[in-house]
């Protein structure tokens, strides 16, 4: 029998219809109102019938009227705060999260009714008592900390919530004059059960407790013998055995242990689904796993089925939020490029113009990139000015907003206000009005605003933004705007509410029950010592909601991740009891046996998708272009082939034509990282430029003693890297790096100069046609010549080793810089010189460098006329030149790679 | 070995237990055994290694429990024997064991089976407040970026005070050891932070560390500052008397050869004084020492006096000798000093940002536990505060406990004493398993706990060398490596449990580099490579390449033709699932792996960065960064060619001709405008133009699902790549959408916070959290593990790849830690550059250390071998390395070139094909193909919509008592959610209407009999209707229904009126029901009354 009928008739027996107004019934929720409402209509059998008042404690215990005012928790922990900053007892600590657990432990305190004893020292020995502990300093300090809050708490002189409900509700009991009805499913707690006492004294009170009426219902016996149960060994095959005809859960509840994260929304897809196909008008699906359900959600929406959600998400996970506290992070961290990025990357700053904040962040990062500032707002806003005029108006805004925040201590109602009206010049308020979730966030601030108003507390930004993020985690946002027969709930909500169907989301050992909360504060013995309930009472509320689910609802799925990443991951234990003894008493098990096997085929698919069983077709002759393919070789229009060509980009052809079709006829560039911190590329541009310098100014070091020379490298040195030093740290490993190898280096270039050669020009420019519309173009790092002109030499600087050098010459015409230089100025000798660690030498190919030239010069043309002919450019690197390609992801290789080459070859025709 | 001690739950028991043996199964039988003694499951605690077996200690603990409660009584007693459960007690303990189940299911609190941190966590969560961890803290598992920031912040404030002392140390290591030099310096020495504390303790803030730790260095090493041993060497009078004496002992020996007088000579310049110390003292350094700081072999030749040059050079060179080494020590100490500074600085810094954002990292809670418990008031309090304390301690992996967790575990100990309940412990483990010395776990421990418990817990010892996993013929090549090897002292032979299992091993010939010599060159000339028509020759000639085609080919002619036993002891073809492939480093996985892919065999890698690395999830990557950064062309350019929009080199070179300027997705938009985009062109841009608008709104797991779904990424995917690889890239991209539902789940996610997010995993440190390999599940694919992520796997095939490689050289620029396994803390502490810079000072401890590391290194090996149930092969490539795992185990299997024995597994076709999967395809309703709207949004209320709802309220809350003072009217106005600058005209508004002539005696209770807001009545079909204000009178009842803002005419309300009339004439039969609407606002006059 439906519960709710056996409530009806119960109050229709002690009051006549149709009107029931005089009756008072206490809710668990108001989602109740609507089937008990009905059911007294079914059971009274009149046309219409007016109702009892129906309300919920809180919602009765507020029609009261208090004559002091209620002070907000808000203020409350920052009076805590308040109390522990001037005490110091936590160094360190984040005090504004110990002070919301102190807060919870006071409510609890006075929720519970505990009075505390008024001296520190008998409030510690009451403890050490029921600790049964000797009384050692940690917890005489234990005992001081929440005594000495305590009673600072209570010397406030407002009401805090949990008083003033206490005296609403002892208010309340004595205006009570109809009698009353309770719902219940859990435990009340102290001042409802008070309130209760109260009115029984003056009217009739009738309390339903679903437990109870389970305990009756047959269809729950054998519910109640695997919840009901207290943690002593029992023998389940003699509760079995107990449980003879009792009706089995089969078809009423299934589970199912799912293969993962993804396999479990997809089970929950797919059933929600199908009961949605069935034509069920309610599904609940309650929610233990909030990854989970994100998942389900998005799945859920590619069927475009809406989820009505009463779990709603904390505003901390919400982008609303993001951009707000990316302003702030960017004010703290002095305009990090990063920060900075993100806030213009956010679709709600300078919401009244989304197109000027779009090329904002477009200038912003190119700048970034280019110019590589990535602090300071004044440092942007020069660049900007110089570079990026149009950039000068945003940042200034973002300067003018800073100003608005501009300021060390202050209370944080005044924060609050300076972040109104920075908010408001950064256009993102105006954002936020579009947004219901916005809207909701800035009525938050404002009631926070008027909290606080009269609050003494003063703090730093650094803590107020703390507070902040503190107050986002705690504060739930719903959309309620949607409306649909998918709900998302959480399991107290579903007390004494029936729906069609019910999916329970995350039911593994983990989520159901959470871990109980054991915090810092206490033990159990002492929480009974106290009066608070024990930490296990939580689980046990959870339990007792979880038997009335199974006993108001009829078809009920429970998932779980029964593996997650190779982890074994334990079914609920609850539900592991039920399902046990379901085992034992019917033979049968519980687990879902279809659902598996559905998943892959119940996929929605996009409107253009390729339909199953394509998949093969397009493998075979790729219609829709996306078949497998083979390795790419692009054959280039006469158009697109380039006239001129760099040693390096002569290079890249030789590691792998494809490479250079990107780079080079493509033009694709990785976008210039953004480097914050000096690395052996710099270093290389400033050795290059020391060394310039150094002998533009000494060509013949000859003529100069060591002594002289040292002087004037180093101080070159000291110039070049000047600029570098002034703003990096690091610069200064670098000079030093660079100062060690200077002895070494002017070795090298007295030995290079006793062979004969002359420096004679640093960075010269080369242009050499190859044929007809191809020029090879570069520029040199040094060239010398010997004194009768019976010689040049061109020289390469490089900061890397002899050996790394070497192998790059090893095989002739791979690398062919060296080649292309000697090609240029018809140089008798071309070297690297390697600049590393604390050597200098010189490498030079061992084939003779004149007909290497040649040879060189020939092939390229030779290829040029060959591209030109329609030869295509082939995707063959070497694997350890793809292993650094950044063209990787546009070659494809590694989807061709594993193709037998036959095969690829044929579809590489076929694909034409 | 005897269950019956093992498993006896009064006693404290070590077990030493060999690979295979069933750890496991034991520490969990021993579970079971202390429930069944009626231990309540809260007085357990079980600490291992990993997560992951834990939680599959959990299952088989609940597995045995449900087959206890639900079998038959049969069952039950065997399952009692086979635990050693006296047969005397059996039928008594039935009752309890059919129990257990339910107990273990609902007991709270519940057993402990967790990790060390997982326990340390919950240790902290009880730490007394005064303890110095109260507040919410935060443990992170990724450091990479708070090193990196630490990193920064540390630079920038030496960069402020150039002048420091840390910041003139800084240079001066910068000078010695470079910038990369001095970053890994300073980083290792952060790494082993917790012995640095653990060696400073108790010294006061960070200066008086240092102070202590150089002034313990400056005692150790006879440290005198202003003293120059090389001066004080030369100045003596006794030194320079002996070289003269070994120069003319040289000259007036017999026939003094030429050589012999010319050293004679050389001895002496440094001795006329001119040079200074330094210089003079190495000149007669290399007189006598080589370079490499070894003595020069100075020989008597034949018929002179042997002992008497000898004795010559030993006088010189013992002062010599004792003078170096004390320059040396004067040296180590300098750059400690240096060193040390910089090191302890960087270190606070680091603290110091962890501290400000209360995070902790896995280095921080062991040692806040450690200190928490060493102090003996906060230890013992924490026992007060446990709901129930442990009575009964299992340790499992015992041999990779490190010191300091010994150390905590010790005051755990030592504080459940002092209050009384001192537990039983049961401790199992392997020495010869000891793989972590890098995570600072340290073998010798396993002894000197035995020791502990043997003296304190009268604990048994007992050990285990029979294991359960491996055949005979793996066993023989373990016990052939092992047996009789020195250095492996304490080994037993093991031997097989599974007698029949057949098994086969082999050690493959090493792959030798083919002739290195250069390919010889044609001498008739150059000939230069046409890179067009010939790819470069990849470095594929060399050895290692050659070993890894030679295993893809083996592995992928072994899977379906080799026949394995499963699990249940059934046979069948073997999968490439079935293969373990192990390797000891990363390092050159790229070449085995590239082989993996050209021969077509599918596998799973748990390299790091893995997932990121490939080629899907830089497509995804690409893609979004395209989203964020429309103008990133090559972002763009990927995208188009994935598998998603397919697109070719046709459209590429279209985009790129088209317009020189501007990006590629402004051309992209051109091309459509000019209409010569081709069809995958098309389809990229109407795609790509709505997730750009997404991007700006959705957050980002939900933004991927729509790229997913709308671009139908798994079929696309599916479709493109080569079947082989189909599993693992599908895997794949469902894994990186968990990366962002986390990353979502997180707080203040953003698309562009998200990316970075990923370029920092990339990055991240190899060792940060090496526990686990990431195992995902996808099709039969063969995996290649580390040795230390095999830890605890097993396979029925395991391939050692590389087995002739050494092992990594010690790379320098560390820490030197000697940690006394008895002591609280080390008792050296030092830092060093490399090799040279060890200096004599040190040496014991150097030696000390390599000894450990090779015998970790012969541990890594046993640990390889023991993986594998049935075949072990083993492959390697380079010149033998004398000592190497190849060699060792070529030599155990016997000589080389001899016959190899048959392989019983290799059955060919007769295997039984492998099981395809079990889950059996349904039918499926083709509705659940398709979209099935459902649910809508309400739109958003209009400011007039709104202001009839607050007026509404008002209306509601009024006419009880329109007399409000300011602060009730106020909180009206809160409860109502009415803005404060609306409230004042809603307030007048409502007070016109409660005065409106034509209403008034609707609204003054003098005027009627009753009235009622909000009343809410159940109509005969069950719907719950409730009507805005009811009011009777003496001859008639009126309901009342507020419409503010109406624009309709009243009589469009007449069937909602209707259904209110009717049903109030059901309840007030005897007076006729009039109804009406209370209009205001819109085109109706204000207040004034409608009857409908
Ligand atoms: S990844 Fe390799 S094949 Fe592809 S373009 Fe780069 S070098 Fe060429």
């Amino acid at each position: 029998m439906n519960f709710y009928d056996q409530i009806a008739r119960h109050i229709l027996r002690c009051h006549a219809p149709p009107d029931l107004r005089g009756v008072t019934v206490l809710l668990p929720g108001y989602h109740a109102a609507q089937p008990l409402a009905q059911a007294l209509s079914r059971v009274s059998g009149v046309p219409a019938l007016l109702l009892p008042a129906m309300t919920t404690f809180s919602d009765w215990a507020q029609s009261i009227p208090l004559p002091t005012s209620v002070q907000s928790d808000t203020s409350r922990i920052t009076a805590l705060y308040q109390a522990l900053r001037g005490h110091d007892w936590f160094p360190g600590a984040d005090l504004w999260s110990l002070s919301r657990e102190l807060l919870a432990l006071m409510d609890e305190l006075t929720c519970h009714h505990v009075a505390l004893p008024a001296s520190a020292e008998a409030f510690a020995a009451q403890l050490a008592a029921a600790y049964q502990a000797r009384s050692g300093q940690a917890l005489q300090f234990e005992a001081r900390v929440v005594h000495e809050l305590w009673y600072a708490m209570a010397a406030q002189d407002d009401l805090d919530a949990t008083r003033a409900f206490q005296q609403r509700l002892a208010q309340l009991a004595q205006q009570v004059d109809a009698p009353l009805y309770v719902l219940q499913t859990c435990e009340l707690n102290a001042p409802e059960r008070r309130f209760l006492d109260a009115c029984r004294e003056r009217v009739a009170v009738t309390v339903f407790d679903l437990r109870v009426l389970a305990q009756d219902a047959p269809r729950c016996e054998l519910l109640v013998s695997a919840l009901q149960q207290d943690d002593h060994a029992a023998d389940l095959q003699m509760m079995a055995a107990r449980l003879g005809d009792a009706a089995p859960l089969h078809g009423r509840l299934r589970l199912f242990g799912a293969q993962g994260l993804e396999q479990e929304a997809r089970a929950a897809d797919v059933q929600i689904r199908r009961w949605l196909l069935e034509g069920r008008e309610s599904i609940a699906v309650v929610v233990h796993d909030r990854l989970v359900a994100r998942r389900l959600r998005a799945l859920l929406e590619r069927a475009q089925v809406q989820v009505q959600d009463e779990t709603g998400w904390t505003f901390a996970t919400l982008s609303v939020s993001t951009v707000l506290m990316r302003w702030l992070e960017a004010l703290q961290g002095d305009f990090y490029y990063q920060d900075v990025l993100d806030l213009f990357k956010s679709p709600l700053l300078f919401a009244e113009d989304a197109a000027m904040r779009r090329q904002a962040a477009y200038q912003f990062e190119q700048l970034v990139r280019k110019h590589g500032v990535v602090a300071h707002l004044q440092d942007y806003l020069t660049v900007a000015e110089r570079h990026a005029p149009e950039l000068v108006r945003p940042l200034a805004r973002l300067r003018q907003a800073k100003l608005a925040m501009a300021s060390k201590d202050r209370r944080l109602a005044d924060w609050l206000a300076a972040l109104d009206d920075s908010l408001e010049i950064l256009g993102i308020k105006q954002g936020w009005r579009q947004d219901a979730a916005g809207q909701q966030l800035m009525q938050l601030l404002a009631l926070w605003h008027e909290e606080l108003q009269s609050d003494p507390l003063t703090c730093s930004f650094a803590e107020w933004r703390r507070w902040l993020s503190q107050q986002l985690d705690l504060n739930t946002y719903r959309d309620v705007s949607v409306e649909s027969p998918v709900l998302f709930t959480h399991l107290p909500a579903t007390r004494w509410r029936s729906f069609d169907a019910v999916l329970l989301l995350g039911c593994d050992a983990r989520h159901l029950p959470a871990p109980a909360n054991a915090g810092q504060w206490f033990n159990d013995a002492v929480r009974a010592a106290l009066g608070l309930p024990l930490s296990g009472a939580a689980q046990r509320q959870v339990r007792d909601d979880l038997l009335a689910l199974l006993a108001m609802n009829d078809t009920v799925l429970a998932t779980w991740q029964a593996d997650q990443g190779g982890e074994p991951n334990l079914l609920s234990p609850y539900l592991e009891m039920v399902r046990a003894l379901h085992g034992l008493a019917f033979g049968a098990d519980l687990l879902d046996g279809e659902l598996a096997g559905m998943l892959a085929a119940a996929q929605v698919s996009p409107a253009d998708g390729l339909a199953d069983g394509l998949i093969e077709t397009v493998t075979d002759g790729g219609a829709a272009g996306i078949g497998q393919r083979a390795m790419p070789r692009p054959a280039l229009p006469a158009s697109m082939l380039p006239q001129r060509i760099s040693p390096s980009g002569y290079n890249s052809l030789m590691a792998c034509p494809y490479q250079y079709y990107a780079r080079h006829v493509l033009r694709l560039n990785e976008l210039d990282e953004v480097r914050e911190e000096l690395d052996k590329r710099d270093y290389g541009t400033w050795v290059h430029a020391v060394l310039q310098r150094f002998h533009a100014e000494i060509p013949l070091l000859q003529n100069c003693s060591d002594e002289q020379a040292l002087q004037v490298m180093r101080r070159i040195g000291d110039e070049v890297f000047a600029d570098a030093l002034a703003h990096d740290y690091l610069a200064q490993a670098w000079l030093l790096r660079w100062q060690a190898l200077i002895p070494a280096y002017l070795q090298w270039q007295r030995e290079h100069e006793q062979q004969g050669w002359r420096y004679q020009a640093a960075e010269q420019d080369f242009s050499l046609p190859v044929t007809d519309g191809l020029w090879l173009k570069g520029r040199m790092d040094r060239v010398d010549a010997q004194p009768d002109g019976a010689g040049l030499a061109v020289l390469d600087y490089k900061t890397q080793s002899v050996t790394a050098l070497k192998g790059r010459l090893k095989a002739p015409g791979e690398d062919v810089q060296l080649a292309c230089y000697a090609g240029a100025i018809g140089a008798d000798k071309s070297a690297f010189v390697s600049l590393d660690a604390d050597k200098v030498q010189a490498v030079e190919p061992v084939e003779d460098i004149a007909e290497l030239a040649r040879l060189n010069r020939e092939r390229l043309a030779t290829v040029f006329e060959q591209l030109r002919n329609g030869v295509p450019l082939p995707a063959h690197g070497a694997e350890k030149v793809c292993g650094y390609c950044e063209m990787r992801g546009v070659c494809r290789r590694g989807e061709w790679q594993a193709v037998p080459p036959e095969d690829g070859d044929m579809r590489g025709v076929k694909h034409g | 070995m005897d269950n019956h001690q093992a498993l006896d739950p009064t006693r404290s028991v070590v077990v030493e237990a060999c690979a295979g043996s069933g750890k496991t199964w034991l520490l969990v039988s021993r579970i079971l055994r202390l429930l069944l003694a009626g231990v309540p499951p809260g007085e357990i605690l079980a600490i291992t290694f990993t997560r992951k077996a834990a939680q599959e200690m959990q299952e088989r603990l609940r597995d045995w429990l449900h087959d206890l409660a639900t079998q038959d009584d049969e069952f039950v007693r065997e399952f009692l024997r086979q635990r050693a459960v006296d047969e005397a007690d059996i039928e008594r303990l039935m009752p309890r064991a059919r129990g257990l189940y339910q107990q273990f299911l609902l007991a709270r609190p519940g057993i402990t089976l967790s990790t060390f941190h997982g326990w340390f966590m919950q240790i902290l969560q009880r730490a007394p407040l005064n303890s110095g961890s109260a507040g919410g803290t935060q443990l992170v598992e990724q450091t990479a970026e708070l090193w990196t920031e630490a990193w920064q912040i540390f630079l920038d404030e030496l960069h402020a005070r150039p002048d420091s002392d840390t910041a003139r140390s800084m240079t001066t290591l910068f000078a010695e050891l470079g910038l990369s030099g001095t970053q890994t310096l300073l980083r290792n020495f952060a790494n082993k932070r917790s012995e640095w504390w653990a060696y400073s303790a108790g010294q006061g803030d960070a200066e008086a560390a240092l102070d202590y730790a150089l002034a313990n260095l400056r005692d150790e090493f006879a440290v005198q500052a202003d003293c120059d041993p090389l001066a004080q060497l030369l100045d003596s009078a006794h030194f320079t008397a002996a070289v003269r004496a070994l120069a003319a002992g040289l000259n007036g020996l017999l026939k003094a050869s030429a050589p012999q007088q010319k050293l004679a000579a050389n001895l002496l310049v440094p001795l006329d004084g001119t040079l200074p110390h330094a210089a003079a003292f190495k000149v007669l350094w290399e007189v006598l020492y080589t370079q490499k700081n070894t003595p020069r072999a100075i020989k008597a030749n034949k018929g002179q006096d042997e002992n008497a040059l000898a004795h010559w050079l030993e006088q010189v060179r013992g002062p010599m000798q004792a003078a170096y080494d004390a320059q040396q020590a004067q040296q180590i100490y300098h750059f400690n000093c240096h060193a040390l500074r910089c090191g302890a600085a960087l270190l606070a810094t680091y603290q110091a940002l962890k501290q400000r954002q209360q995070l902790l990292d896995f280095g921080d809670l062991e040692w806040r536990v450690c200190q928490l418990l060493n102090d003996s008031d906060h230890a013992e309090y924490l026992q007060y505060k446990l709901d129930s304390r442990y009575r009964h301690v299992l340790l499992d992996e015992f041999q990779d406990t490190n010191p300091l967790q010994w150390r905590i575990l010790q005051s755990w100990f030592a504080a459940s004493a002092a209050v009384e309940s001192m537990p039983v412990v049961f401790v199992v483990g392997d020495p010869k398993q000891s793989i972590y010395r890098f995570r600072r776990a340290d073998a010798r421990l396993f002894d000197v706990v035995r020791g502990f418990l043997q003296d304190q817990y009268h604990a048994v010892h007992l050990k285990k060398n029979e294991t359960r996993r491996n055949a005979p013929a793996v066993l023989e090549a373990v016990n052939g490596v092992f047996c009789d090897l020195p250095e492996f002292q304490g080994f037993e032979r093991h031997h097989a449990h599974q007698q029949a299992l057949p098994g086969y091993v082999e050690v493959l010939p090493l792959c030798d580099a083919p002739d290195t010599a250069e390919a010889p060159k044609q001498e008739s000339g150059l000939r230069l490579r046409n890179p067009l028509l010939e790819a470069c020759p990849d470095a594929e000639a060399g050895a290692r390449e050659q070993e890894a085609r030679e295993f893809a080919a083996r592995v992928a002619a072994l899977a379906g033709n080799w026949q394995v036993v499963d699990a249940k002891g059934v046979a069948r073809a073997a999968r490439y699932s079935d293969i373990m492939v192990l390797v000891r480093g990363r390092t050159h996985l790229r070449i085995y792996e590239h082989a993996l892919r050209q021969a077509a065999v599918p596998f799973l890698t748990s390299r790091r960065g893995g997932l990121l690395d490939t080629l899907e999830a830089s497509d995804i990557q690409s893609l979004l960064t395209f989203l964020i950064t429309p103008f990133a062309d090559l972002a763009l350019a990927q995208t188009l060619r994935t598998p998603l929009f397919g697109c070719d080199d046709e459209d590429l070179m279209r985009l790129a001709r088209d317009g020189e300027s501007g990006s590629w997705w402004l051309r992209l938009k051109q091309s459509l405008a000019e209409q010569t985009a081709s069809p995958a062109l098309l389809r990229a841009h109407r795609l790509l133009q709505g997730w750009l608008l997404l991007a700006d709104k959705l957050p980002v797991h939900d933004l991927l699902d729509r790229i997913y779904f709308e671009g139908d990424a798994q079929a696309r995917y599916a479709a493109a790549v080569p079947e082989v690889m189909r599993a693992t890239v599908l895997a794949n991209l469902q894994a990186f959408l968990e990366i962002a539902l986390n990353i979502d789940a997180g707080r203040y996610p953003s698309l562009p916070g998200f990316l970075r997010e990923l370029s920092e995993l990339r990055r991240a440190d190899d060792n940060e959290s090496p526990d686990e390999g990431r195992v995902i599940h996808a099709g039969d694919a063969l995996r290649i593990y580390t040795v230390h992520e095999a830890k605890g796997l097993e396979a029925p095939i395991v391939w050692m790849l590389d087995a002739n490689a050494k092992p990594p050289a010690d790379r320098g620029n560390d820490v030197l830690v000697d940690w006394p396994t008895d002591a609280a803390g080390p008792a050296h502490f030092s830092l060093y550059a490399d090799k040279e810079s060890r200096g004599a000072v040190r040496a014991q401890y150097f030696a000390q250390e390599e000894a450990l590391a090779r015998r970790e290194d012969l541990n890594l090996l046993y640990v390889a071998m023991t993986r594998a149930k049935q075949v072990l092969l083993v492959s390697g490539s380079g010149a033998p390395v004398e000592g190497g795992w190849h060699q060792r185990i070529a030599a155990a299997m016997g000589e080389a070139g001899a016959e190899l024995p048959a392989n019983p597994l290799a059955v060919g076709a007769s295997a039984s094909p492998a099981a395809a999967s079990t889950v059996a395809v349904a039918d499926v309703d083709a509705r659940l193909c398709a979209p099935l709207p459902t649910g809508s949004r309400r739109p958003v209320a209009s400011e007039a919509q709104r202001y009839g709802i607050w007026l509404h309220g008002l209306m509601e809350h009024l006419p009880a008592a329109p007399q409000l003072d300011d602060a009730q009217k106020d909180r009206l106005r809160r409860k109502l959610n009415i803005p404060t600058t609306q409230i004042d005209t809603l307030w007048q508004h409502a007070l016109d209407l409660l005065a409106a002539p034509e209403l008034r005696r609707f609204f003054d209770p003098s005027l009627h009999l009753a009235s009622a807001n909000e009343v809410a009545y159940v109509n005969g079909q069950g719907q719950l209707k409730r009507v805005d204000r009811l009011v009777e009178f003496d001859d008639e009842v009126w309901v009342l229904d507020y419409k503010t803002g109406a624009t309709t005419a009243p009589q469009a309300h007449k069937a909602q009126l209707d259904e209110y009339r009717t049903a109030m004439q059901a309840i007030y039969p005897g007076k006729p029901v009039r109804c009406g609407l209370i209009l205001s606002n819109g085109e109706w006059a204000n207040g004034k009354l409608a009857e409908v």
